[in-house]
């Protein structure tokens, strides 16, 4: 095991072998998954469609190849979420941070993510997008509300091994005007096995 | 909201824009609706003229207005040529007209040049919407519709028009004038031609004898047609029968077949829904008609309906492929028939008899419906364990391929449905697209790409094999997926494309969506009969000058050679007739030509002649035949340049290209070559239908009848056929699969969505816009696939406060109400469903609409005040629209850019 973190490890710094992380999108409609994607698979700034079946790319980022798999956000959608829970490596899961009016809901779908058992190891990354918008959600206020004080596990990197549980951090960003979830995917991106 | 008016709409809109150099032009309220009747009144004027003018006289038909005396010869000849003259100019009277008009263009050039050219428009506008009445007309009357109504009359010409000369024809088109004719049609006893009698033949009723108008044999009238004179002429001959329809007595009447595949791999809820939905279809079938049903979970059921003294059902595995023979030796059904069908292969097997036909399998719905209801009101879901982290395991592939062994062994030829109803994606035995293992998802367009999906092809191959088995025998395989993730349609698509079965994909069986479309398909027509038809064959007639290039829709070639198969294959080729197995009233094929002249060769006659001929199984189970003739103006190439141009249909071009379009992206697989092969044809056609001078964009001038064409391409290429980001491979072909079958108009809604707008100041047609999203309008899109209701901020903000519950506002409410009623007006006669959206500015389903308009305001100019595209009128409001997308205003100037350069 050693030898192949080693090997893999020199591999991935010469840039000949890089490893593969699946990663699911997920989010209540309109939060922004699906631009994020596009945005990130070098479509440049889409007007997407509402998702009814789910849609896979991928990209790049950095040293890292992502598969990612953009579920739809509406009710009946979130029911396919979990067949997909077996094929990620780790989660991104996207808040609008301007609709004050579905964080209750929003929530709900987090906090069902972090009880899920098929999920109890998997990092999840929270991008609090539209930031750009006057009056959305702080930070804090997002914290506040979808209770991630004391839970996430901070923004620097931490070796996997002293973390008490999964990873899990929140990043605010805007898909809008390109910024904040590179941090998001660099942070995630440590603590692929 | 009839068709005639979405036409008009986009005519103006599309002049408007074009109209406007450059910068956003946004048509007040008033102009649009101006100019609207501006269109309307002038067309109908043009049509009145005509129709009181002294060239027009009423259709052919009453017998008595020949002063016919059968002892005087030349009199008769006489007769002979006015009948001739006449039946020309009912039809193509309007073609002469603008004729002599361009004469008189040409030719009055001494006049001074301002009012010419003022007069050269007044003509042209005039001489285009009477092109657009013959077009209209020509679609009601005929269900045809030509890309060009006249033809260049040499190969050369032709290739050079960039569009191809093509036709797209809707089979069954709803006539209800149609006579019932009881009697076999008359065939040109040429070997090689067997072209139908029609009004276009000339009849020497003397010598009873009619010459075929595509091959000119002279052919005797059989016997039965011995009184025949100008009198008393038979109704194939009348102008206005040159559509008609025969019925053939001495066929034995059919009842159809109907065999559920069902799902059970799904849960309780959806298979309780599918449960009703097909005990609610079995009550819309006629009574005579035979059901079967087959269930598949990890193994397939196959259930003996017939009263017997226990319910049985026979069980196959579903990892294995059961072949023909096989089927039929474990059911002991139809041993005889496909010995005789290894005979003769393909479609030589006689249909069976009636005493024979009832076997324990498939029985008449009248006898069996309670065993049959019973049946389903035991069915349990799927008892085969999943595991956690594991797909259930679900043999669609095998279930189909022994429903069609089934269909195959007893009833070959023989008018037959079989309903698939699909929860998920095919996971064992033949024909599989994934695995069980949940941890590798369903292939995205991204893996096949890559070319990285471990089973699609063999997928492909296995339902490719069965989709041809199927269209032998003349079967129609539908497929309903309802499932939230993919089910394969990708890969299972060919068994409803090359039937005409219908494709449905939707969320879930227990949704209104489906229950409302699964309705739909028995829907009946006024004579109480099933509006499908089944086991239908297309065959194409063409005159000599003019060969037939190939065939798209839903449809295999029949593999039927003739000497007027051209050299160069459009779509599926190489043959003059198709099969099309299933048909409805709106399925719309098209067919695309070659001009075989070489040139300086004259054409003989200046007309060409081309004959539907579409032979099917009605669902009475009468077999009927009908014939189409139809024949268009040659033109000259040189000298007729300008006509050929008038000829042009602008709507039915852009159907036609993007079905070849998607037909491209099919075949080669690279959607990015696909949409460059777009702008080039575009590109080349405004090269040479355009009016410039060299080397200056602003110059550039489309002709009246090419102006829309341009914006639909920019539509095309942004729409879910050519692109494919944000869709998955099903859903793609879903799409794809709907373009290639319905009629041009609704097309044209999938191509370019249609929008209404709504507001205290009216109803008026909007252009697919940003601009047009404005506060105080309601919107209704129309896409095809979905239809959606927008308020704009002002109107949500007054429904979200109770203004429509208040007396004194009912008006307000009134228009709250409009447009749902509208909307239910055009769900109301589609097929399938589409989906039913209401949003609200701001709302997360919004993204419909700002999807779809055209993004003349973006956050790079109106909220950012970035520079990409100055524009003037953007401070009244519009809502901006988060996209890098192009615009159409840059779009047309890049196009006008292009074409005028002399070296492009």
């Amino acid at each position: 095991m050693f030898l192949w973190d080693w090997l893999t490890g020199v591999l991935g710094y010469l840039g000949v072998w890089r490893p593969r992380l699946r990663c699911a999108f997920l989010g209540l409609g309109g939060a922004g998954k699906t631009s994020l994607m596009a945005l990130l698979a070098g479509e440049g700034w889409l007007k997407p469609t509402p998702l009814y079946q789910c849609s896979s790319e991928e990209l790049s980022i950095g040293q890292i190849k992502f598969t990612t798999f953009d579920l739809g956000g509406h009710h009946q959608a979130r029911r396919v979420w979990k067949d997909y829970f077996p094929a990620v490596d780790a989660i991104v899961f996207l808040i609008d941070a301007a609709d004050r009016g579905r964080f209750a809901e929003s929530k709900a779908e987090l906090d069902s993510l972090l009880t899920d058992d098929q999920l109890s190891n998997v990092p999840i990354v929270i991008l609090g997008n539209k930031i750009d918008v006057p009056g959305a959600a702080s930070e804090d206020e997002l914290r506040q509300y979808f209770g991630l004080f004391g839970q996430t596990t901070g923004k620097h990197k931490i070796p996997r091994n002293e973390l008490p549980g999964r990873p899990l951090e929140l990043f605010m960003c805007s898909v809008l005007k390109r910024q904040g979830y590179g941090e998001g995917f660099r942070w995630i991106a440590n603590y692929i096995n | 909201m009839n068709e005639r008016v979405q036409r008009v709409d986009r005519g103006v809109s599309s002049y408007v824009e074009l109209k406007s150099n450059g910068g956003v032009c946004r048509p007040s309220g008033l102009l649009t609706q101006l100019s609207m009747y501006g269109y309307q009144q002038q067309g109908g004027h043009q049509f009145q003229q005509s129709a009181a003018g002294p060239q027009y006289q009423p259709p052919a038909g009453a017998p008595q207005q020949y002063g016919y005396q059968p002892q005087q010869q030349p009199q008769q000849q006489q007769q002979q040529q006015q009948y001739g003259q006449q039946y020309q100019q009912d039809q193509y009277g309007g073609q002469q007209q603008y004729g002599q008009q361009y004469q008189q263009d040409q030719y009055g050039g001494q006049q001074q040049q301002q009012q010419q050219q003022q007069q050269q428009q007044q003509q042209q506008q005039q001489q285009q919407s009477s092109y657009q009445e013959f077009i209209e007309a020509q679609e009601n009357k005929e269900g045809v519709r030509f890309s060009w109504n006249v033809w260049p009359s040499n190969r050369i010409e032709a290739t050079r028009m960039v569009v191809p000369v093509a036709a797209t024809y809707t089979p069954l088109k709803k006539r209800d004038d149609l006579p019932p004719i009881c009697y076999e049609p008359l065939k040109c006893t040429q070997m090689q031609c067997g072209a139908i009698l029609n009004p276009l033949c000339q009849v020497d009723f003397r010598a009873k004898i009619w010459v075929c108008c595509f091959c000119f044999q002279r052919n005797p009238f059989p016997s039965s047609y011995a009184s025949i004179s100008e009198q008393s002429q038979p109704a194939e001959l009348f102008s206005t029968f040159s559509t008609i329809e025969y019925t053939l007595m001495r066929q034995q009447n059919l009842p159809p077949i109907f065999l559920f595949v069902m799902d059970t791999c799904v849960d309780e809820e959806e298979l309780g829904a599918l449960r009703e939905s097909i005990t609610m279809s079995l009550s819309l079938m006629p009574a005579t008609a035979l059901v079967g049903l087959i269930t598949f979970g990890r193994h397939v059921h196959v259930h003996v309906l017939a009263k017997e003294v226990m319910r049985k059902q026979y069980v196959f595995p579903g990892a294995k492929d059961q072949t023909a023979k096989t089927v039929q030796e474990y059911l002991g059904v139809g041993l005889r028939t496909t010995a005789q069908a290894q005979q003769m292969p393909g479609q030589a097997a006689p249909a069976p008899q009636p005493g024979q036909m009832n076997n324990r399998f498939l029985q008449p719905v009248q006898e069996c419906e309670i065993t049959l209801q019973d049946i389903l009101a035991d069915l349990r879901r799927d008892p085969w364990p999943v595991m956690t982290g594991k797909r259930s395991l679900r043999a669609s592939g095998a279930a189909l391929s022994i429903a069609i062994g089934l269909l195959e062994a007893c009833y070959p030829n023989t008018g037959a449905r079989i309903l698939t109803f699909l929860g998920g994606a095919c996971s064992y035995g033949p024909g599989m697209v994934v695995d069980d293992d949940l941890r590798k998802p369903i292939r995205s367009h991204h893996d096949i790409e890559k070319d990285n999906c471990q089973y699609m092809k063999k997928a492909i191959k296995f339902y490719e094999g069965l989709a041809k088995r199927v269209s032998d025998n003349g079967h129609i395989v539908d497929l309903y997926a309802c499932a939230l993730d993919q089910v394969g349609l990708h890969e299972m698509k060919y068994c409803a494309n090359f039937t005409g079965g219908h494709m449905v994909l939707g969320d879930s069986f227990n949704s209104s969506l489906f229950r409302s479309t699964f309705q739909r398909v028995f829907a009946r027509d006024e004579k109480n009969n099933l509006e499908m038809a089944f086991n239908a064959t297309l065959e194409v007639k063409t005159s000599r000058e003019l060969k037939i290039a190939g065939a798209l829709g839903p449809c295999v070639s029949a593999h039927e050679k003739g000497p007027n198969v051209a050299e160069m294959e459009i779509g599926i080729g190489n043959t003059t007739k198709w099969k099309l197995c299933g048909l409805t009233p709106n399925t719309t094929m098209s067919i695309f030509f070659e001009v075989a002249n070489q040139q300086g060769s004259d054409v003989p006659g200046g007309r060409g002649h081309v004959q539907f001929i579409t032979r099917y199984q009605h669902s009475s189970g009468q077999t009927r035949i009908r014939v189409t003739t139809v024949a268009r103006n040659w033109a000259d190439a040189q000298t007729g340049q300008h006509s050929i141009a008038l000829g042009f249909d602008q709507e039915a071009a852009a159907v036609l290209m993007a079905r070849l379009a998607v037909h491209r992206s099919e075949t080669d697989q690279d959607g990015t070559d696909v949409l460059r092969w777009v702008d080039r044809m575009l590109i080349r056609l405004c090269q040479k239908f355009g009016e410039f001078t060299p080397n200056d964009p602003n110059s550039y001038r489309f002709q009246d009848n090419f102006t829309m064409y341009p914006q639909f391409m920019f539509h095309l290429r942004r729409s879910q056929f050519l692109q494919v980001f944000n869709n998955s491979p099903d859903e793609t072909s879903f799409y794809r699969c709907m373009l290639n079958r319905e009629s041009v108009s609704e097309c044209l809604t999938m191509i370019q969505p249609v929008l209404y707008s709504y507001s205290f100041s009216g109803l008026e047609a909007v252009m697919l816009d940003t601009s047009s999203i404005q506060p105080d309008r309601i919107l209704l899109l129309d896409t095809f696939f979905l239809v959606l209701i927008f308020l704009g901020e002002t109107m949500a903000a007054w429904k979200k406060q109770g203004y429509q519950e208040q007396e004194e506002y009912a008006s307000f409410k009134e228009l709250l109400q409009v447009p749902v009623d509208d909307a239910q007006d055009i769900i109301a006669n589609r097929f399938p469903i589409p989906r039913y959206v209401e949003t609200e500015q701001g709302g997360s389903q919004a993204r419909f609409l700002l999807s779809k308009v055209n993004p003349s305001q973006t956050h790079n100019n109106a909220m950012y005040g970035g520079s990409a595209i100055p524009d003037p009128n953007s401070t009244d409001g519009g809502a901006p629209v988060l996209t890098d997308d192009v615009s159409l205003q840059v779009f047309m100037e890049h196009l006008k850019k292009l074409a005028v350069t002399t070296n492009a």
